[in-house]
């Protein structure tokens, strides 16, 4: 039987196949650039890495970690928007913008402890525990908010720190990008470039393995959930920032797509790991494959079906071949 | 197998280890437990037991607290409340049977809600179209046999994991739905809705009786066909069920076909329970799989089991139902779920380590 498992988790995807992710992408681009005149200019692409992919890409960075440890945070929604609660009400309290963010962080940094609590203390699945902290956080919200209702900055106090952090850039490239930049680098060099990383990859391929060779595997499982946490409440600020608002369970619709985005960059590695450059790729290709059937005039609900079945495509790319998949 | 599974979830499968070898007449699953030995069999008891437990407790609170709880009336009313909830279950049950019950890797069926918003749509909108009952329902339950084909293909013979194809698949169906129903709410009314309405022997409700009959023919069929036991094989121990013979794809294949079909009949109760086809099915994705992984907690072996889902279901729609009646608000609802499923599972899954340590 561990015969197979070696067989099924060792053997290296051809590497023709590695590129499905990269292939698909470049098809895309391509695509859609003789489709859509207005697609492959400059104001086009920086507007869709501002609007389509940064926040997706934080969430997703959050996300890749917590599928490297051989789980998934199905609360990643739910930080974003405690983040992002957290952040407003301690602006709209007159507290400095700075002050704001480090306790819309801390929400963050909570939401991922009550997980961690969960997982690596009383040794609940990642997915179920993850799930209850959902609907928790779903409670929570409606209480707060009475019902779903969202919490504006007054317009007339909005201060300069706060238009900055939604709208400004630094040396030309706008905020949003530069928090991805820093966080996808931070994360890959975490993941791929450290020791620690090596250990989180060790308790998410082979936990029982990882556990027999001496690796913290609770202390590593518990810094993973907290850091997902901590890097998705980042994204929730910057929604914040972006509407002057939090706008209860808005951070729900990022879940699925950074799964998605996790487990297409999957095919980028020869051994299937979560990776942080292949979950950037796999936001890259959600969030073009929207904008460009947005551009030749798909209307929403057909963008829909198109932007399902162009991932379906992509996934038949990046897994036809495998036979690991069983 | 148990090397591959995350963590937790290889407790469970190691327990699946025990499973008797397939094609043999053996027994079922849930009666071969007991056969390792008395000791892991009495603790099985009582893991069963914590969870219906949990479920008793929660009913003789809200029995105590509102009278009118355990009336006949608003029993039938928790179970029609349930239905849609409970078929979805049952169909990711099946899923998680022959896919093994690793969230990552095993089997999984994200676009059981999707198929539900996408069947409801097809059947209101040939409801308004003008067309009779047999052709609506007809054409709801093609449109779920078609999804679940489609996973079927994409899971079996394209090999993308289970996961990933249904994310996709969700999409696609969540783009069907609003192309046909613009994103409104499309009105239906057929003798057949209000036939499901109605309210059927021992005073309970049509669409309500619909979920025990589907959790009756798919209980009989895994516990005492072959057809169940290799299905259980084919998720617990896939090498074994390979070598003693079984199509593996076919039984996987088979279970997502099935799990469309009752997203299609799902589709049909939904649209007669709410008398129209509503956007918002979507928020169904998470209670969906809420429902079939707490049902695990309600086998002995917590292994995915379409009676836990049933008593999974039943108990989140007596939870809502008994805390609408004690007018505590609905914003705690889903707090209260959520906390309820983490004690129960956290419950359970100490006590299985427990058990599954020698």
């Amino acid at each position: 039987m561990s015969l197979d498992i070696l067989d099924s988790r060792r053997t290296a995807a051809p590497d023709l196949l590695r590129f499905g992710v990269p292939l698909a992408l470049a098809l895309v681009l391509v695509v859609f650039s003789l489709l859509a005149p207005g697609f492959l200019t400059l104001s086009n692409i920086v507007g869709v890495l501002v609007n389509n992919v940064a926040l997706a890409a934080i969430v997703s960075i959050a996300m890749t970690l917590t599928v490297a440890s051989g789980g998934t945070d199905l609360s990643v929604g739910t930080a974003v928007d405690l983040g992002s609660l957290a952040f407003v009400s301690t602006i709209i309290a007159g507290q400095p913008v700075w002050i704001a963010a480090l306790i819309g962080v801390l929400a963050g940094v909570g939401t991922g402890l009550f997980n961690a609590l969960l997982i690596a203390g009383l040794s609940i699945t990642p997915f179920l525990a993850t799930l209850g902290t959902l609907f928790i956080g779903h409670s929570l919200q409606q209480l707060t908010t009475d019902g779903g209702n969202p919490v504006y900055v007054p317009t007339g106090s909005i201060p300069p720190a706060l238009a900055f952090i939604g709208h400004g850039s630094v040396l030309g490239v706008p905020l949003a990008l530069w928090l991805v930049a820093v966080l996808a680098i931070g994360a890959w060099l975490l993941l791929a470039k450290s020791r620690f990383g090596r250990e989180v990859l060790a308790v998410g391929t082979e936990p029982q393995v990882a556990l027999y060779s001496g690796l913290p595997v609770r202390a590593v499982l518990a810094f993973i959930y907290i850091a997902s946490a901590a890097i998705a409440s980042i994204a929730g600020i910057l929604i914040s920032a972006n509407v002057n608002a939090y706008v209860p369970y808005s951070g729900n619709a990022y879940l699925l797509n950074s799964i998605g985005a996790a487990f297409i960059g999957t095919s980028l590695s020869r051994t299937r790991r979560a990776n942080i450059p292949g979950t950037l790729l796999g936001v890259l290709l959600l969030g073009f494959v929207s904008n460009g059937l947005l551009l030749i005039g798909w209307n929403f609900y057909w963008q829909q079906v198109g932007s399902g079945l162009l991932i379906f495509l992509a996934l038949l790319l990046a897994f036809t071949g495998r036979r690991d998949t069983a | 197998m148990s090397l591959e599974s995350s963590f937790e979830s290889s407790l469970a499968a190691s327990q699946a280890l025990h499973l008797p070898r397939a094609g043999r007449q053996a027994p079922p699953p849930e009666a071969a437990a007991s056969a390792p030995g008395l000791s892991r069999g009495a603790l099985a008891g009582l893991l069963r037991f914590a969870g219906l437990l949990a479920l008793l407790a929660v009913v003789a609170f809200f029995a105590v607290r509102v009278p009118s709880f355990l009336t006949p009336g608003n029993i039938g009313l928790i179970l029609s409340q349930s239905a849609v909830l409970g078929i979805l279950g049952l169909g990711l049950t099946l899923v998680l049977i022959t896919g093994g019950s690793d969230v990552i890797r095993g089997g999984i069926d994200l676009s059981l809600a999707g198929t539900l918003g996408l069947a409801a749509a097809v059947f209101a909108t040939l409801n308004q179209a003008g067309y009779g009952d047999a052709a609506c329902v007809a054409a709801t339950l093609a449109t779920g046999l078609a999804v679940g084909a489609l996973n079927a293909l994409s899971v079996t013979w394209l090999r993308i994991l289970p996961l990933l194809a249904t994310l996709a698949v969700m999409n696609i169906c969540a783009g069907l739905e609003l192309v046909l129903t613009e994103n409104t709410t499309v009105p239906a009314a057929a003798p057949l809705i209000d036939a499901l309405n109605l309210a059927g022997p021992f005073d309970l409700p049509v669409i309500g009786l619909v979920l025990v009959a589907a959790w009756l023919v798919l209980a009989v069929t895994l516990r005492f066909t072959p057809v169940g036991l290799r299905a259980y094989a084919v998720g617990g121990h896939p090498e074994a069920a390979r070598a003693a013979g079984i199509a593996l794809n076919r039984y996987v294949a088979g279970s997502y076909i099935v799990a469309g079909l009752l997203g299609g009949v799902a589709g049909i109760l939904s649209v007669a329970f709410l008398n129209a086809a509503t956007s918002g099915s979507a928020d169904m994705l998470l209670p969906v799989i809420a429902t079939a992984f707490l049902g695990r907690m309600f086998s002995r072996r917590l292994v995915p089991s379409v009676t836990g889902t049933l008593l999974a279901a039943v108990f989140l729609g007596a939870l809502a139902n008994g805390f609408q009646l004690l007018h505590v608000s609905s914003y705690w609802v889903n707090g209260i779920e959520g906390a309820l499923i983490l004690a129960v599972v956290g419950v359970t899954s100490g006590l299985a380590q427990r058990g599954a340590r020698p």
